[in-house]
């Protein structure tokens, strides 16, 4: 057998054994019923043996029958392992304290973010979480839930339609989505709506203000279409006005039309460069191409989100070779009126609608076709007019 | 133990063919390989070191040889020896 099972949590003694009549005593000690373990006998005569602290001191009486002496050598178990700890008990408490600190500290708030807000200034976030009992070094666990703080900001800081309060390790963000409010429209002077271009009237709304012009009538550019005095007042005449207006363009189109492509040939060389200095490394040798584009691609060494001064640089030498193309009279002209209806629509609105268009004029000459070409278009034609008011002159 | 009361024994011993141990009150050894001995029914130590180990029996002495012999657990009537052993005497002393 081993030691008894319990034998570490009472403590057991290593005790070694010196006399005359030391198998008298270990007889002695079997029939008293105390338990050891372990008898070693040692060379100079002595013997070494395990025991329970408990029984220890019943071996008094038999030491002194046998005349035996005892000796304590080794001391193990709970009991002297508690006693060892107590001696040093300001290092446990010292290590409890730490503990509890480390452990407190991680329980306060120690950072607020806000995120998200534009329009709100974080200091006002900031007040308004103060006020509802979130700010830095408080306790965790005393703050009032989050759904709750969310409702609450959300009330207290106008100009939000929603607001968010999460917590990661002792970081509390305030997430803020901005309610997008009703653009403020500018204050508008009292005005008269006019005619951009001579144009024949094919529909007029007034909304506001009165209508000085009917469908189908011929109006001069300048003139009043929607007035701003209404029943004596100056108001602010407001709707849509279209009408039939002609445009004239003049129209240039070469017939070769030249186009820069690349032909496949390229040559590539690599650098390596530290900050403004580059050195080549690979690629040498002329450049056999007549007309040639270089590409350049940096490739440096990165950390992380850093970019280092230091890295690869490639570039790429493609040659190019020009192609002529050449348009034929009709494809030419095409490509003309095309090219201008796109500059009507630019020029007046997506929702003009070109109803019609002449060529007035055409002629091909030093290798380009000239045209002239009238387009009649049926746009929006009101234009604003602030009235100036008298100023009593 | 009148001479009756141990010949009356005997005669049960072999009749009804008990162990001898129990009933006689002898020792009984157990050897596991050369390390471990197991002894019953002893009558105490007489000599121990660790070369060899002298136990007293009801008849006689048992004397162990070996080196190392460590006495692993002893008890009024049994004990657990461990070591090299390399040799075990049985030395019987009729009883007068």
């Amino acid at each position: 057998m081993k030691a008894p099972v319990f034998s570490q949590l009472h403590g057991t003694v290593t005790v070694v054994i010196r006399g005359e009549n030391i198998e008298r005593f270990i007889n002695e000690l079997s029939r008293g019923g105390i338990q050891i373990w372990n008898l070693v006998p040692l060379p100079d005569g002595k013997m070494e043996m395990n025991l329970q602290v408990a029984d220890f001191f019943s071996l008094r009486p038999l030491l002194k029958k046998t005349g035996c002496r005892v000796r304590v050598k080794r001391r193990s178990g709970l009991p002297f392992t508690m006693l060892r700890l107590w001696r040093r008990k300001w290092f446990g408490v010292g290590f409890a304290l730490f503990v509890a600190v480390i452990f407190s500290l991680s329980q306060l708030v120690w950072d607020i973010e806000v995120k998200g807000n534009v329009q709100i200034p974080e200091e006002d976030v900031l007040k308004a979480a103060r006020e509802e009992g979130l700010y830095p070094f408080q306790w965790i666990f005393s703050l009032p839930g989050q759904d709750k703080l969310s409702a609450e900001l959300n009330r207290k800081l106008p100009g939000t339609s929603w607001v968010g309060v999460s917590r990661t390790g002792t970081k509390i963000s305030i997430q803020i989505v901005e309610a997008t409010e009703p653009k403020e429209q500018g204050l508008v002077s009292p005005q008269h709506l006019v005619s951009k271009a001579d144009a024949i009237i094919t529909y007029i709304f007034a909304e506001k203000g009165q209508p000085e012009v009917k469908k189908n009538d011929r109006v001069k550019k300048g003139q009043i279409l929607v007035s701003g005095f209404q029943g004596g007042k100056a108001v602010v005449s407001k709707g849509e006005v279209r009408g039939n207006v002609w445009h004239e363009y003049k129209i240039e189109i070469p017939l070769v039309r030249k186009q820069k492509v690349y032909t496949g040939e390229k040559k590539e060389r690599g650098y390596l460069f530290f900050g403004k200095t580059a050195i080549q490394l690979t690629g040498y040798g002329k450049v056999a191409f007549d007309r040639s584009q270089v590409l350049t691609e940096f490739d440096p060494l990165t950390w992380r989100s850093l970019k280092l001064p230091i890295g690869w640089m490639s570039e790429k030498v493609l040659e190019t070779t020009e192609l002529e193309i050449k348009l034929s009279r009709e494809q030419a002209l095409k490509d003309g009126i095309e090219r201008a209806k796109r500059d009507v629509l630019a020029k007046n609105g997506a929702t003009s609608l070109i109803l019609d268009q002449k060529i007035l004029h055409e002629k091909t000459d030093n290798g380009k076709v000239y045209m002239k070409v009238l387009f009649e278009v049926e746009q929006n034609i009101a234009e604003e007019l602030p009235i100036v008011h008298d100023q009593g002159e | 133990m009148s001479r009756f009361v141990r010949k009356f024994r005997k005669w049960t011993v072999d009749a009804l063919d008990l162990p001898s141990d129990l009933v006689l009150d002898l020792p009984r050894l157990t050897l596991i390989g050369g390390k471990q001995l197991y002894i019953e029914n002893h009558r105490g130590v007489v000599h121990f070191s660790p070369e060899s180990l002298h136990l007293k029996l009801s008849q006689g002495m048992l004397e162990v040889e070996g080196s190392g012999l460590v006495i692993k657990e002893i008890m009024p009537e049994e004990v657990v020896i461990e070591g090299r052993i390399s040799g075990i005497k049985y030395r019987e002393t009729e009883e007068s």
